[in-house]
């Protein structure tokens, strides 16, 4: 029976309080057995870790990145106290695993995320005890695939690519081409979120926009992206960001200007289009 | 993903903009406080609950005020908790004094200051007859105004008394601690028919003023989209309209639509855990009784004896209780 809420003193409350009224007399000797106490534990290590990780990735809720961080860490991590058991075994959990480590840094942090990507081929194709199977060609698909499914890009786009940059489901794919497909996946999925702002900017909220402005837009991105025959993706990121503001207003008020009758677009179709631009801009692999 | 900026800002930017070391520092305090279990508990475990336990919202519970008001997060997390514990009281139908609202608080964070709650409770009633009874929405609502964009309102009061006063609003000094150099009201000299302000211009100050604050300010396109109706205003009449503004409630995001206030099958079972969980720790340290406990509402008034009552009971009430404020006003006196 529901005894309506009473009044709780927990430990913790009780505990503040004496942390409270305990500040002034013993504080300096307090503070450094404390410290002392998390040095010897292992905390301040663990922390600082922790906070560089954070710093690499940038997550957008920095929050449930440490849970899951510090839930890897109990799961089977190399701080893990007691299981030796741990590491992950079956392709499935080696998969989420490398997921995982990809994800941790952004991909602009070039070092971090390089050194994070080579942590997951290192768990993707460390499968059986005794020798390192390697990474084949049908986990590196799959681990391209939740990349893209993860990161919610179009799925129109995200098999274009994959086609693009796949390997054969028995051939062993070397780390460079490894680190390319995670690559070019990644800056796929932020291609597909800013072409989606762009769209959020052009239909004003109301899901639809004008198809001649839409085209105007996607006519001189692809022509930002043509700039060049550079190999390296991220150059097009780079060219994405010359679209200042002002080319693409004249652009638009171009289109505008054109008095014919136009449809509407839709988020689907903008981003269809958007994002093909790009896939096709990426070399594949041989 | 969709705000890049995070990647490009200096490292101790970032992780204060996202609060990333109060909470790092407060999970390493709380360790410290419970580092006799720790030992043989682990401490990534320990981080593990620790941020799964921000990540839901349940951090706040029994905190004391000064984290509670700490972050954002922490704020929406309390408004979410104190209407989830505290929702039938609505449903019920029941109306509270401030003081009564105050006691419920109290039960969330011991050490919850009454003003806060005085000054949601002046939002409710325009600033007028404050023993009177409010409803729980209303009192809800005027209440995440007031809680979530404390400093903001802070900031808005001291500009409202500015252009009340006449002078010019860009060379007003947003106060951030006492706001007692602005409190002095222009006498109603020339018996002006015109209440308040202008609303453009304060809109104007009130756009300024969220682009340079560094605390939680209301979308300013909401605001202008609601000041956009009315010539003048009042700064009761602009906080109730803040209190009684669906879309600033989605865009804070803390708690339902007004409508949808009482229908939630899944907390009715999320309730009986937190009350299962209540009574539990209630039970677990009877024997402390320092420091706050004495401070702990024993005035409780017998409506608040059982606040669970079955909805049934006050079918009348609930049906009333949709027409906005009337039945708050309309108190008795």
């Amino acid at each position: 029976p529901a005894a309506g809420p009473v009044p709780a003193v927990t430990p913790k409350m009780a505990a503040y309080e004496k942390r409270r009224a305990g500040t002034a007399p013993s504080g300096g000797q307090a503070v450094g057995s404390e410290a002392e106490f998390l040095l010897r534990s292992g905390v301040t290590a663990m922390v600082r870790e922790a906070l560089l990780k954070v710093l690499e990735a940038r997550p957008e809720e920095p929050v449930s990145f440490l849970a899951d961080y510090f839930e890897r860490l109990v799961l089977g991590g190399p701080a893990a106290t007691g299981d030796a058991a741990a590491e992950p075994t079956g392709p499935p959990q080696r998969l989420a695993r490398a997921l995982w480590y990809v994800s941790l840094a952004h991909h602009s942090h070039r070092t971090a995320f390089d050194s994070n990507t080579g942590a997951a081929y290192e768990v993707l194709g460390g499968g059986g005890r005794r020798r390192a199977a390697g990474v084949d060609g049908r986990l590196y698909s799959e681990l391209l695939r939740s990349i893209c499914q993860h990161g919610e890009a179009p799925a129109e786009a995200a098999a274009a690519l994959l086609r693009r940059v796949r390997c054969r489901d028995h051939e062993a794919v070397p780390f460079d081409v490894f680190r390319y497909g995670v690559l070019t996946c990644f800056v796929l999925l932020e291609f597909a979120a800013k072409a989606d702002a762009l769209f959020a900017v052009l239909d004003g909220g109301s899901g639809a926009a004008d198809a001649r402005v839409c085209q105007a837009v996607l006519r001189a991105l692809e022509e930002a992206l043509g700039f060049g025959h550079v190999t390296q993706p991220r150059r097009y990121l780079e060219a994405g960001s010359r679209l200042g503001p002002d080319g693409l207003a004249l652009a638009m008020d171009r289109a505008l200007q054109e008095r014919k009758l136009s449809g509407s677009m839709s988020r689907e179709e903008f981003l269809k289009k958007a994002t093909a631009l790009f896939v096709a801009k990426v070399k594949p692999v041989e | 993903m969709l705000s890049p900026e995070r990647l490009s800002l200096p490292g101790p930017e970032y992780l204060a903009q996202r609060h990333v070391l109060t909470y790092m520092e407060d999970a390493v305090s709380q360790l410290l406080e419970n580092r006799e279990d720790i030992s043989q508990y682990g401490i990534a475990r320990f981080f593990t609950e620790y941020f799964n336990s921000v990540r839901q919202g349940t951090h706040i519970l029994f905190r004391e005020f000064s984290f509670v008001q700490a972050t954002p997060h922490n704020r929406a997390s309390f408004l979410r908790t104190f209407w989830r514990c505290f929702r039938t009281v609505g449903k019920n139908g029941d109306l509270l004094t401030a003081q009564e609202y105050h006691c419920l608080l109290q039960l969330l964070c011991p050490d919850f200051p009454m003003e806060l709650t005085q000054k949601a409770a002046r939002i409710v009633l325009m600033d007028d007859a404050m023993d009177c009874l409010m409803s729980f929405s209303d009192f809800l609502f005027a209440f995440q105004i007031q809680f979530y964009y404390s400093e903001f309102l802070e900031s808005v009061a001291a500009i409202y008394q500015d252009l009340l006063a006449g002078k010019n609003p860009n060379t007003v000094i947003v106060p951030t601690s006492s706001s007692g150099q602005h409190r002095q009201r222009q006498p109603p000299s020339d018996c002006s028919p015109l209440d308040g302000v202008e609303a453009s211009l304060f809109y104007q100050c009130l756009e300024s003023l969220c682009d340079r604050s560094k605390y939680s300010c209301p979308p300013s396109a909401l605001v202008k989209e609601m000041l956009s109706s009315a010539q003048r205003l009042t700064f009761y009449g602009f906080l109730m309209a803040l209190a009684k503004d669906q879309g600033i409630n989605r865009a804070l995001g803390a708690l339902p639509d007004k409508g949808d206030l009482f229908v939630d099958p899944a907390m009715d079972h999320e309730l009986e855990k937190l009350v299962a969980q209540v009574s539990g720790l209630s039970v677990s340290g009877p024997t402390s009784s320092s420091g706050d406990a004495a401070n702990l509402p024993v005035r409780n008034s017998p409506r608040m004896n059982c606040p669970w009552k079955p909805l049934h009971h006050r079918r009348k009430m609930d049906a009333e209780s949709e027409g906005s404020n009337e039945e708050t006003d309309s108190s008795e006196n």
